[in-house]
């Protein structure tokens, strides 16, 4: 089966969702904002009395002892309003950040439950999966961290700027002269930054690959004496994430020295353009002081500002893969057309994974209500394209798949539930009880009705031995249930939905074909009543079936009962006899 | 720097946690050592700087100099850079000695779990392992990165006691005093919030579980529905998790509050008796300068205590986790004077099921219940103890690789690995392209190479999840068919595959093994027709052989069982 990749979201698309986002919560944004920058301005109290202290110790007329002891004071008071302004600050932060995360992962997981039907089932999880927990977690950690320290940052920046131009206005400028630095060695950095740290953690990832798989095959491993393989792998891992840690670290070692003079020439031109001002008697001694230490302060938050900007891009690239989920373009199209009848028929289908290259090749079939029929075929042959097409998942290239003349792809997907499911033999059990998992199919049903599907598939008895019964948590280390429990409660939740038509796919079985015998008393149950599609895997199946289709090479090769093919003498009577023996 | 990762990671110290984490450092002394020394050069001439900052006042403010004071500038830069550049020198050997330590223990668990095998499995759940790469090796690097920064730190502490101790007592005094003080403070609150992020942490994890829940079971959710129930239960985890991050932050708030409030204070009293002492004349007001921007840099050295024992800490925990597996042994092991197996095709036998499998022909056994013949697989592989004789020599009397060589054991849990098809077929690459191809065809496994654009060039990804569990199966069975092993046990090959198929692998199976002795596990008549010898078991015993028909005719259990008739 042909596997399609979910769209990632352009530019435009995650720029326009983060600024909704930023609209939503711009009340806390705000008080972030202020809390914030009252911190910062009580930050600079210290800069500032010490150069009064300095001006009052190198006074002509000497300095009073109570003059130092009150500038002191007053030192601790400002110390101790910026703890506690921290303190509010950061809380407020934490409760912005923890809003945002949890709008942003609700809406997220929205969206993954929006997902077209044909796009889950030709998508596969891989990718979906890594969406779920490496994206979010890390935009998790942006928005935890990562953008109140931004914010805050460039508070700070702006706040200790303007302290700088209102206390010491001559000594303002010489500052600047570690910018054209900084702005060169960050743009050099950001460029290389984010390919380098990707590609690091991607050689991370890689490395734990490997490694699971050497743990989960060690059995293996031993049986085949491949254990030079499993270190030359590792040897393999191991040494590309060498080279891909040497690359950041590369660039680390040419932009930390070059960011580092940028923030330190600065102290340094203040110093030497203050001292000189001093001399001709422009600025006073505390003045100098006040900017030299003034400037040092505005290392701490820039410095900041650049580690968090390449954290914020990698976020972006994970953002755009959460909102992409949601582009995927809706498959169905209804349009209020209503199935006359129960009556399932295929005309004329042909469908291709690649283009100009069908897998069904017109293929006509009618199933009557109430009707067994089992697909026997090669694999390849396109039962299970064919089944996918009868169940309404995808819609055929040519011709239609029609449900009471009403074309199926054209019925809404809780419509489409209610006439025919497609039943393959994966059998998720959720985190969550026994109910839960029960009730997905019928959010309404009673407990009388959920004992009742139990009992119809013979799972009763065990649920009723369980010691918590229908409250049973199921899963996640809780209870684990054997694959045969897990295929009977996946069988109950299909009498809870009770859709009429049923195509049932064997192909992934890997149930030994002992237990199979019970479980299709239970599937008998559950057949009960209603038409049945079943690509079948095992000749029992076929033999019980009020029809047989042998699909070869995308076409219907033999059409009739069990009976009339072993009569026919067709491939389907080779099968039957070899098996027979 | 040196190339890694080392060829020999050498002999690992698992006595105990703190000699494995000493053992790693031992092989790496060098760069310990220079990452130690640039550590102290980097953190000390940061702590300089104000020092030289002071003195550039004094150069204005006491003596009206222009001339010194450009050179106490122009030392300021000078020190700036020595201090930028030992910081990269100190950054790049901690790098390298965080790298080296996780590497060398990532290598140490591959060899482990390579020596272990079959016995890993049993006593440790792959989870555990798997978290020693996930997060134990950085905790170990961690570690032994943050001896660097660690040994800048207490030498410069120190130096700062000296310095303020040579200006005067009393300031001297605050930094002895006042450093044991702030760790103190600082570290009560440290504790809590480690309890809280961790449980953060973990809520995040289970959370993180249910989305990844969600996802795994996407196809039964849009398929049968369920969708509004699902996402108003993550909503109301996902709530639930803000809510403990809310709660955690309540601590990690205080403690960047006192982070705030600890040295801010400590500044305060620094600067409020250096300007008594000023006013006293006892130093110069650029010394007052000097020691209030030393204090201010003292929050340095003071953060590095804190993350130096949470790092030490972290990666003695990772180190008794790491040995927890390192010290394991596997279940079977070697006898101390091992005999040789016979070298010719022999018989073999299970004394336990009375199950004798003659060598040179496709012998099929079919069980009553499947448990029983997993277990006869897992003793006549010995992967469990048990009375097994291979032409008379007991198999525990031969060693574990004498074993492997001949017997091969193939069930449907073994795993397909991550490379490139043609090799994961042919892991010992012992056989042509012709034989590959009558593998891949014996197996029916042709159609899926022809699919794939690369054909047995095709990389396969994620452990072969891309293929469905019958491709699985079949890509398995053509493994285990290549390896041409005098013994072949295939339990249960073709369950996961259609009639057809299974019925062109049975007749394919008998002629590629010509010669061969095969032990196929199986209930598929189809199978059981081409086999030259059937055994039927019930309760684990061998009651009834003979070939399929005769077994048909003569034994209506077994009938029962392989056919589809009730009693």
């Amino acid at each position: 089966m042909a596997r399609v990749a979910l769209p990632i979201a352009d530019g435009p698309e995650v720029r326009r969702y983060a600024r909704q986002l930023m609209r939503l919560h711009a009340r806390p944004m705000t008080a972030v904002v202020v809390l914030h920058g009252l911190a910062a301005v009580a930050g600079m109290g210290a800069p500032v009395l010490l150069g009064m202290i300095i001006d009052a110790v190198s006074s002509d007329e000497g300095a009073q002892l109570s003059t130092v002891d009150n500038i002191a004071l007053g030192l601790a008071a400002f110390v101790v309003v910026q703890a506690v302004l921290t303190r509010f600050a950061a809380m407020a932060s934490a409760r912005m950040g923890e809003r945002v995360l949890a709008d942003l992962r609700e809406d997220f997981v929205d969206r993954v439950l929006a997902i077209p039907l044909s796009t889950v089932e030709r998508a596969g999880t891989g990718d979906l999966v890594t969406r779920t927990s490496r994206d979010v977690n890390q935009i998790a950690h942006s928005v935890r961290r990562g953008v109140p320290e931004t914010l805050i940052a460039i508070v700070t920046i702006v706040l200790t700027a303007g302290a700088l131009a209102l206390f010491t206005p001559k000594l303002a400028l010489p500052c600047l002269v570690g910018a054209p630095i900084i702005i060169f060695a960050t743009r050099w950095y950001l460029r290389r930054a984010t390919p380098a740290y990707l590609r690091e953690n991607a050689t991370n990832s890689e490395l734990l690959d490997g490694l699971t798989e050497t743990v989960e095959g060690a059995r293996t491993t031993e049986a085949y004496g491949a254990g030079e393989r499993r270190i030359a792998r590792t040897m393999h891992d191991l040494k590309e994430n060498y080279r891909a840690e040497r690359a950041t670290l590369r660039l680390r070692s040419i932009f930390w020295p070059m960011a580092d003079m940028g923030f330190q020439i600065p102290v340094a031109a203040t110093l030497l353009v203050g001292g000189w001002f001093f001399i001709e008697g422009w600025v006073t001694g505390g003045q100098v002081v006040t900017a030299v230490f003034l400037v040092q302060q505005l290392i701490e938050p820039v410095d900041r500002l650049l580690m968090w900007l390449d954290n914020l891009q990698v976020a972006g690239a994970s953002l755009a893969r959460l909102i992409g989920v949601s582009l995927v373009p809706d498959d169905r199209s209804p349009t209020g057309v209503k199935p006359t009848s129960e009556q399932l028929s295929a005309t004329d289908v042909r469908y291709s994974y690649v283009d100009g290259r069908d897998v069904l090749h017109g293929v006509d079939l009618t199933i009557a209500p109430g009707e067994r029929l089992a697909m026997v075929g090669p694999s390849g042959a396109g039962k299970s394209t064919l089944g996918r097409l009868l169940a309404g998942i995808d819609g055929p290239r040519v011709g239609e798949v029609t449900v009471g003349d009403a074309p199926l792809v054209e019925l809404p997907l809780d419509e489409l539930r209610g006439h025919v499911a497609l039943v393959t033999q994966e059998h998720h059990i959720f985190l969550g009880t026994l109910r839960e998992n029960l009730m997905l199919a019928s959010p309404s049903a009673s407990d009388a009705k959920l004992r009742e599907a139990l009992a119809a598939v013979a799972a009763l008895d065990w649920v009723e031995d369980l010691p918590e019964g229908l409250d049973t948590v199921l899963g996640g280390g809780k209870h684990e249930v054997s694959p045969a429990q897990a295929q009977q409660l996946a069988l109950a939740r299909l009498v809870l939905a009770d859709p009429h038509t049923l195509v049932l796919d064997e192909a992934t079985s890997l149930i030994d074909p002992r237990a199979a015998r019970d479980l299709e008393r239970s599937l008998a149950a559950v057949l009960e009543g209603r038409t049945v599609i079943a690509i079948a895997h095992r000749l029992f199946s076929a033999h019980d079936a009020d029809r047989v289709a042998v699909v070869e090479d995308g076409k219907i090769a033999e059409l009739g009962s069990h009976h009339e093919l072993v009569a026919a003498n067709g491939s389907y009577a080779a099968l039957w006899r070899s098996w027979q023996a | 720097m040196r190339p890694l990762p080392v060829a020999d990671p050498g002999i690992p110290d698992d006595r105990s946690a703190t000699r494995y984490l000493w053992w790693l450092g031992k092989q790496q002394l060098g760069t310990i050592s220079l990452g130690v020394a640039f550590g102290i050069m980097w953190m000390v001439s940061g702590a300089l700087l104000p020092i030289v900052l002071g003195n550039g006042i004094d150069a204005v403010a006491v003596q009206r100099d222009p001339e010194a004071l450009a050179w106490w500038a122009g030392a300021f830069i000078l020190l700036a850079l020595v201090q930028t550049l030992s910081g990269v020198a100190r950054h790049r050997n901690a790098v390298f000695n965080f790298l080296s330590g996780s590497f060398r223990t990532v290598q140490a668990t591959i060899k482990r779990t390579n020596d272990l095998g079959a016995t890993l499995p049993k006593r440790m759940a792959t989870g555990e392992v798997v978290a020693i790469g996930a997060s134990d090796t950085s905790h170990i690097g961690n570690a032994l990165d943050i001896t660097a920064r660690f040994s800048g730190a207490v030498i410069t502490v120190v130096t700062v006691a000296i310095i303020l101790l040579s200006a005067s007592l009393k300031l001297g005094l605050v930094v002895i005093l006042g450093v044991p003080v702030a760790l103190l403070i600082i570290g009560t609150l440290v504790k809590p919030m480690h309890q809280r992020q961790v449980a953060y942490r973990h809520q995040q994890g289970e959370l993180t579980g249910r989305a990844v829940d969600i996802v795994s079971g996407l196809r039964v959710l849009r398929g049968i529905g369920g969708e509004l129930v699902f996402s108003q239960r993550f909503r109301e985890e996902s709530q639930r998790l803000r809510e403990s991050g809310v709660h955690a932050a309540k601590v990690t708030s205080l403690l960047e509050a006192a982070q705030m409030l600890v040295p801010g204070l400590f500044m305060t009293l620094v600067t409020w008796l250096g300007a008594r002492e000023v006013i006293a004349g006892a130093i110069t007001p650029g010394e007052l300068v000097s020691f209030y921007g030393v204090a201010i840099f003292l929050v340095v050295p003071l953060r590095t205590f804190g993350e130096a024992l949470d790092k030490f800490t972290r990666g003695h925990v990772a180190a008794s986790r790491v040995l927890k597996v390192l010290r394991l042994q596997p279940e079977i092991n070697d006898p101390l004077d091992p005999v040789p197996l016979p070298s010719i095709p022999a018989t073999l036998v299970d004394v336990k099921s009375g199950l004798t499998i003659r060598p040179g022909i496709m012998t099929a056994l079919v069980t009553d219940r499947p448990e029983d013949a997993a277990e006869i697989a897992d003793r006549l592989g010995r992967y469990t103890d048990g009375e097994v004789t291979l032409g008379g020599v007991s198999l525990a009397e031969a060693t574990r690789a004498a074993v492997r060589e001949r017997i091969l054991v193939s069930d449907n849990n073994s795993r397909l690995f991550t490379g490139v098809l043609r090799e994961e077929l042919d892991p010992r690459a012992t056989g042509d392209e012709e034989r590959i191809m009558e593998a891949i065809h014996t197996a029916s496994a042709g159609e899926i190479i022809d699919a794939l654009p690369e054909g047995l060039d095709a990389w396969v990804a994620e452990r072969g999840r891309e293929f469905s569990g019958g491709q699985q199966q079949r890509l398995r069975l053509a493994r285990a068919l290549m390896s041409d092993a005098p013994t072949l046990i295939l339990v249960e090959p073709t369950s996961a595959v259609d009639a057809h198929t299974e019925a062109r692998i049975a007749s394919r199976l008998a002629g590629f093994r010509a010669g061969k002795t095969t032990l196929i596990t199986t209930t598929s008549p189809l199978v059981l027709d081409q086999s030259a010898w059937v055994a039927y078991a019930e309760d684990g015993k061998v009651i009834a052989e003979g070939t399929h028909k005769e077994l048909l005719a003569s034994e209506p259990r077994y009938r029962a069982v392989v056919t589809r008739e009730e009693d």
